[in-house]
């Protein structure tokens, strides 16, 4: 996303790491900005704010706080190697504790492709479900109609993809969207949005994308070609 | 110990209660001791279906707020005496109870019978969590169109959320007819999408209104091919091995099975 504010997708959740020492007002300005752009990606989202190094006062983090909420984004808890940044949160009503060491979170979050943010799943997504990640998701089964599939990155579903997805939810237009059988509800990739044409006949795997400034969806035979 | 099943489907109007009461009255008339147990608290009717309304003195919130004791609200059947009924309130409505009452209630219940059929409410909200809170099993009943099947997607999500395995389904209401022109679902597109281990199908039929009119459970007509396939469900729960009955795609099978009966009968 940036250098003043990353988001990491792990095991347990998605993760905002703040910059230590940026200065704390241009941090809220770009967080704003942030939110407001990839407002598909993070509304509804529930997020652990990593604080690193930082001090950060009550008054701070409940500024933080309320624009998160403007924007539909809970928080959940609230990492921080600052004693007073933990009290002020705790105070606040939110869970804290210091940040995992590299190790813990290399545990939590998944081996990888090239972003070293990619999750694997088996299992299926049915309807009122909600998958969301910040890097690629491999999903191994079936996402049913009314179940959403959510991914800053790509989404390869080997099964069957009859319900909403959403690549690329944090701007990137190279996201790819593949599936055994593809036939999304609704299908978006960055800011474009497509809805699948109804039609019978046998299902090939297919593969989505942007070409020009629109989505296209190719068989995948045709495409490794 | 009682084994615990409940019924519910998100969508109302599948048959959950008519599932309820002729899956009781079919495991009661093989020898089980069965309690029904109505948790659709303010919409009560499966006591209607089973023809016991005039009986109720006590319900489910009177046991659970301490004005009556469970034996005294506990509905002995008109023809089992194996199978009672719980009967739910009429005046209240599904706050009246929480999650924990009905685990308790359960508990009380469960030493004197083999199993507890709990009727669930539509819906995701409070009186279904109430309704499978105690259950060990959970069974889904479904009709064979997209918006049924489209909320039973959603409970099957919640039921595994809730820790309480992957329940069986039912599938409810199918017209053979309509499915072999390509106009109905057929049960194997149901099964595609919810991908969970059927325990029975049973099939349009009117006898279900003139029963559920009569205040009779329809496994008690043998010339009824859904009274048919809830008998084979309860065998079913009971661990037996029972084929589906094939409701062939060929015009004139299904019919055959009808009129085989409908002679039987007159």
């Amino acid at each position: 996303m940036s250098n003043l504010i990353n988001i990491k997708g792990g095991r347990d959740g998605l993760r905002m790491r703040f910059d230590d020492t940026a200065e704390w007002s241009s941090l809220l300005t770009h967080l704003g900005h942030q939110l407001t752009q990839n407002r598909a990606f993070f509304n509804g989202a529930r997020l652990t704010l990593d604080m690193g190094e930082r001090a950060v006062s009550e008054a701070q983090l409940a500024e933080l706080l309320s624009l998160m909420q403007q924007h539909g984004v809970s928080t959940t808890a609230l990492n921080a190697n600052d004693r007073g940044a933990r009290s002020a949160a705790r105070a606040i009503g939110i869970t804290a504790r210091p940040v995992p060491t590299p190790r813990e979170v290399q545990t939590t979050s998944n081996p990888s492709g090239a972003d070293g943010d990619a999750l694997l799943l088996v299992r299926t997504v049915r309807s009122g479900q909600l998958l969301r990640h910040s890097g690629h998701i491999t999903l191994v089964g079936d996402v049913n109609p009314g179940g959403e599939v959510i991914a800053g990155g790509s989404i390869v579903v080997w099964g069957r993809l009859r319900g909403l997805v959403h690549a690329g939810a944090l701007g990137n237009e190279e996201a790819l969207v593949c599936a055994l059988e593809l036939r999304p509800t609704q299908i978006r990739i960055a800011n474009q949005l497509a809805t699948t044409p109804p039609m019978s006949g046998p299902h090939v795997p297919e593969i989505a994308r942007i070409e020009g400034d629109q989505i296209i969806v190719t068989p995948w035979e045709a495409y490794k070609k | 110990m009682a084994r615990v099943i409940t019924i519910t489907s998100g969508k109302g109007g599948v048959g959950k209660t008519t599932t309820t009461a002729n899956l009781g009255t079919a495991l009661a008339m093989r020898g089980s001791r069965v309690a029904v147990v109505d948790a659709d608290i303010g919409l009560r009717n499966l006591d209607v279906v089973m023809g016991l309304e005039n009986r109720i003195v006590y319900d489910l919130v009177d046991v659970v707020e301490g004005r009556a004791r469970l034996r005294q609200a506990l509905i002995k059947d008109k023809r089992l005496p194996e199978l009672c009924l719980l009967p739910a309130a009429q005046t209240r409505d599904k706050d009246a109870v929480s999650p924990e009452q009905m685990v308790e209630l359960l508990d009380q219940l469960r030493n004197d019978f083999d199993f507890i059929l709990i009727d669930s409410p539509a819906g995701i909200e409070g009186g279904f969590r109430n309704a499978i809170a105690g259950a060990d099993e959970v069974i889904i009943v479904t009709t064979p169109e997209v918006s049924a099947v489209r909320d039973a997607d959603r409970i099957v999500g919640l039921v595994e959320a809730a820790e309480k395995g992957t329940p069986r389904l039912v599938v409810n209401r199918i017209k053979p007819r309509l499915v072999s022109r390509g106009d109905m679902l057929s049960v194997d597109d149901v099964l595609e999408l919810l991908a969970i281990e059927l325990i029975g199908v049973v099939p349009d039929d009117e006898n279900i209104i003139t029963s559920t009119n009569r205040g009779e459970a329809v496994v008690y007509d043998q010339g009824s091919i859904a009274g048919k396939s809830f008998l084979h469900i309860a065998q079913r729960l009971n661990g037996e091995e029972v084929p589906f009955i094939i409701l062939s795609d060929q015009p004139g099978m299904f019919e055959r099975l009808f009129s085989m009966f409908g002679r039987r009968r007159s």
